[in-house]
């Protein structure tokens, strides 16, 4: 690299920006079609900002979905990405330290998709600054999506600025001082947690919807979170493994692996709780697991989604907690696709929709994405995909870049 | 360093307990706290509805009840400039009424279904057979039709405490200002006093088209 | 520019003899001309045209405040501008009013289920007194058929449409229930939605970001979201408008059943409980020992819908 010389935090952005973006031929078409994914949901949200948000499957009975949905899901993915943080920083464990950044980065690609996914369900968007506390009004604390505010917006500073000075630091060759950022890297494991369990009580606080209204909905936020999470982040190393001469040990799949399989079986008898909970007295307030699991009153869409997730749900457990593989990528890819599937479906779709069906005058509809829906939330997708790989990709250059001078000056 | 963290982690959490609990003991209004229903009890000074002065003018005719509620006196929708043939001593005079199929001219759009079964009331068990200009109850006495109530309340006593209260029948238009209330004719068919089946003015939309 | 058109019209304002009729379309016509001036330094060109004035307007009305939090005079001078936009954009003449609750005014509501046939006229009125969208059809009051045996409308058919009353069927009510303990209000993370002193639970609609969490949060379903800009045909709309209440809504927000504030402030009944036939309708002041009401309250056996959630509605349902 030539670049070894320059100082600044302006030459440290204009280099990021020069890695980040260069790359192989399949690199930009990779690109290129995130791109294209973004525009399309630029458009479709051009067309929802025009028209209102009748476009899309929405109504009042079932009032939240998609976006929702995804919201709740990579909330959890974000909060995951303390499962490096804790291990890395309070054990002290040198394996997983290595890949802490990208972690951090899969938080903060996910947390911004959080917040596009709030801001484009929003009926007032250009409406947000009465929620700016001082020129509007901030209902805190009594709404507990003030909270959720605040511990989004927060842990996104703490999972952005974390990484940043570290990088910094790496970028111009030397190590960074524990005590400026250490603080901090704590801070954002109780915050990780802080996050899920606030986006938790968002649902869990409303007697309204008895499917929410439910203390196992935090913790079960959290094991599924840590599940799905890493299993975001195993994909992400693989992909990285895969396509790139970054060294990632075998070890840190395992330890990844050994992660998920307990948060995974956490969830699952959680899981079981919640059914047995829902159907061995059978009572009003269980009509939103039936709706779900076995369809209510002719209403059924959801019951292939759920039995589709439970069943990803089973076997990518099982796949990660019998591995014959002893590691190998392409199993690995198999089985946490296979997991991220099941709980994205579980945790979005199926929390979010049944929660509203039947609504609380006991009526009972079907809630579909439109397909301009879809379309802004694959752009959001792509928008967080393209975050990920902005951040990661300087990111694996300079602590590659500070690993030779590491071995060199040796 | 790391235990000083986790202290500092242990506090902030503890710090966000204390104000979700305190918030929701002061905000989400305990069972422990007053209720609604303790304010309503307690509010025992007759609130003067004459006060809300937008509350005028009166949209129809009326007439002073000649009964009292608990708030004193009230008014009723008159009832006589209703009847499309009042005053009815015009033909119901001294004389005999001689012109040909008379009644069935002048009144055969009533329907008489008033009273169950075999106990179907007939014309003159409300109308006053000496004088058609008024109603008359069992005992002889002669009610204005514009105080109708007073007849209807000689059977239907438990109606009529409720109307007078205000847990039957209506107020006309407005809540606060002079009391008027509709009559039991305002709303009842005399001769046909149940309700009738209809079509709903409106419908709701099945709500997953 | 916005704290500059209010020091003009404050100087003005206190510059008016004291002619009470004459200050409001001083007013009306001051703001008028503030807001086409500022329109012209927004577009930075001829003002005066309906197209500038229009955007004037809006660009004011975007960066005004929360509605409780503004003096007489801002309130005023909003209600000026939405009479006028109503007015460029429409081309009807509302009146929009700003009056505030009566003291020692509590409503409440009670719903005589062995009265109510099910004809739904109330459900109409609402319709054409709210100014509700017709192209969705929103309704704020619902009418549930039920068969005897149950008393929680979830059980019953709220999407009947036939001859009614039926036979051994009875007619039960919903609407937003005013709850002195709501949760909708809880649940806002704007404060866009509160509890009037006279108990109503109002919305600012220009204040609400649709996040439709209260909606979520609400366990009668008694609000309604706006999915698109709501339709009503030019001659139903009714001009007797209030600023919590009937006037016009926009895309994106939320909406819900006010007691029709727009009526009952001026001392009418709600337009529902006026239309109905049947009398079922019992509305009034609780504060009052003398209104209709209380002597439901304190005659009959009265309940509430989910009384167990502790939101303490101020609607109850009763018999005969």
């Amino acid at each position: 690299m030539t670049t070894t010389s320059r100082k600044g935090f302006a030459a440290f952005i204009s280099d990021c920006t020069r890695w980040a973006l260069s790359g192989g031929v399949g690199y930009k078409i990779y690109l290129a079609a995130l791109f294209a994914l973004i525009g399309a949901g630029i458009y479709a949200y051009s067309q929802q900002f025009r028209y209102g948000l009748r476009i899309t499957g929405m109504s009042d009975i079932v009032s939240w979905g998609l976006y929702i949905s995804n919201f709740t899901f990579f909330v959890g993915v974000a909060a995951a990405a303390v499962m490096l943080i804790l291990p890395a920083y309070i054990l002290k464990d040198k394996d997983l330290h290595k890949v802490v950044i990208i972690g951090e980065g899969v938080a903060v690609g996910a947390l911004i998709m959080c917040l596009l996914f709030i801001t484009v369900d929003m009926g007032g968007p250009l409406k947000v600054w009465h929620m700016i506390p001082g020129i509007g009004l901030f209902n805190w604390p009594s709404s507990i999506l003030t909270w959720d505010v605040l511990v989004l917006n927060g842990y996104l500073a703490l999972n952005s600025l974390v990484p940043l000075y570290i990088l910094y630091c790496n970028y111009h060759g030397r190590n960074p001082v524990g005590w400026k950022y250490k603080p901090f890297v704590f801070l954002s494991i109780f915050w990780a947690v802080s996050i899920h369990m606030t986006t938790a009580f968002l649902y869990q606080g409303l007697p309204a919807r008895p499917f929410w209204n439910n203390p196992l909905l935090g913790p079960r936020f959290l094991a599924s979170a840590f599940a799905a999470g890493p299993a975001v982040i195993m994909m992400v190393l693989i992909v990285i493994k895969e396509s790139t001469h970054y060294p990632i040990e075998i070890n840190i799949f395992n330890k990844l692996k050994k992660i998920i399989v307990v948060a995974a079986i956490i969830n699952l008898v959680m899981l079981f709780s919640e059914v047995f909970k829902e159907f061995y007295t059978f009572t009003h307030h269980s009509l939103s697991a039936q709706y779900l699991f076995f369809g209510l009153e002719g209403h059924d869409s959801l019951v292939p989604w759920i039995w589709t997730a439970i069943s990803l749900n089973i076997l990518g457990t099982m796949l990660f907690a019998f591995d014959p593989t002893k590691c190998n990528p392409k199993y690995l890819m198999v089985a946490a696709i296979s997991l991220f599937t099941g709980i994205w479906i579980e945790k979005g779709f199926g929390l979010i929709i049944p929660g509203f069906v039947p609504s609380p005058l006991g009526e009972v509809v079907d809630y579909s994405p439109s397909i301009l829906e879809i379309m802004i939330t694959v752009g959001i997708l792509a928008v967080g995909a393209f975050v990920v790989t902005m951040l990661i990709k300087p990111a694996l250059v300079i602590e590659m870049r500070l690993r030779e001078q590491k071995t060199g000056s040796q | 360093m790391s235990k000083f963290s986790y202290a500092a982690g242990l506090l902030l959490g503890a710090l966000a307990a204390v104000i979700l609990i305190s918030q929701a003991a002061t905000a989400s209004g305990s069972p422990g706290s007053e209720s609604v229903k303790d304010r309503i009890e307690q509010a025992i000074e007759p609130f003067d509805s004459l006060k809300v002065t937008t509350a005028y003018p009166l949209p129809v005719k009326t007439v002073e009840a000649k009964e009292q509620y608990q708030g004193g006196s009230f008014k009723v929708l008159a009832r006589k400039d209703q009847i499309t043939r009042f005053r009815c001593s015009v033909c119901h005079n001294d004389k005999m009424v001689k012109v040909r199929n008379g009644a069935l001219f002048t009144h055969s759009d009533i329907q008489l279904n008033h009273g169950l079964g075999r106990n179907q009331l007939t014309c003159n068990e409300c109308h006053a057979i000496e004088n058609r200009d008024v109603l008359v109850d069992k005992q002889g006495g002669q009610i204005d039709f514009d105080h109708s109530y007073q007849l209807c309340g000689k059977c239907h006593f438990r109606q009529k405490r409720d109307w007078l209260g205000g847990a039957h029948g209506k107020r006309e238009t407005y809540w606060a200002g002079e009391r008027v209330i509709r009559n039991c004719t305002s709303c009842h068919n005399p001769h046909s006093p149940a309700f009738p089946t209809k079509m709903p003015a409106t419908y709701s939309l099945p709500l997953d088209e | 520019m916005d704290s500059g058109n209010n020091q003009i019209e404050k100087m003005q304002t206190e510059n008016m003899p004291e002619k009470k009729s004459s200050r409001r379309d001083f007013l009306k016509n001051m703001s008028i001309a503030a807001a086409a001036g500022s329109a012209g330094l927004v577009v930075g060109g001829c003002s005066g045209t309906p197209a500038t004035e229009k955007m004037g307007l809006k660009w004011e009305e975007y960066f005004k405040k929360h509605y409780r939090l503004m003096t007489q005079e801002e309130k005023d001078a909003t209600v000026t501008r939405l009479e006028r936009l109503a007015k460029l954009e429409r081309g009807i003449n509302v009146q929009i009013s700003d009056q505030g609750p009566h003291e020692q005014v509590l409503f409440g509501y009670a719903f005589n289920i062995s009265r109510c046939k099910g004809y739904m006229d109330c459900v109409e009125a609402c319709v054409r007194e709210n100014n509700l969208d017709r192209r969705t059809k929103t309704q704020y009051v619902r009418i549930f058929e039920m068969d005897p045996g149950q008393l929680d409308p979830s059980a019953g058919d709220g999407q009947y449409h036939h001859e009614v009353p039926v036979k051994n069927k009875f007619y039960m009510g919903v609407q937003c229930f005013h709850c002195e303990n709501a949760p909708c209000i809880k649940a806002c993370p704007t404060k866009a939605t509160w509890r009037e002193p006279d108990g109503i639970v109002v919305i600012d609609y220009d204040w609400c970001i649709g996040c439709r969490y209260c909606l979520a949060a609400c366990p009668y379903w008694g609000r309604r979201f706006n999915w698109g800009d709501p339709e009503v045909p030019k001659d139903e709309i009714n001009l007797n408008q209030h600023y919590l209440g009937n006037r016009m809504r926009m895309k994106g927000v939320m909406e819900k059943c006010t007691f029709c504030i727009q009526r009952t402030r001026k001392g009418k009944l709600p337009a529902c409980a006026d239309a109905c036939p049947t009398g079922s309708r019992v509305f009034g002041n609780l504060l009052d020992p003398n209104s209709e009401i209380r002597f439901v309250l304190k005659n009959k056996k009265v309940f509430r819908f989910k009384e167990d959630l502790g939101t303490e509605p101020k609607f109850w349902y009763f018999m005969d």
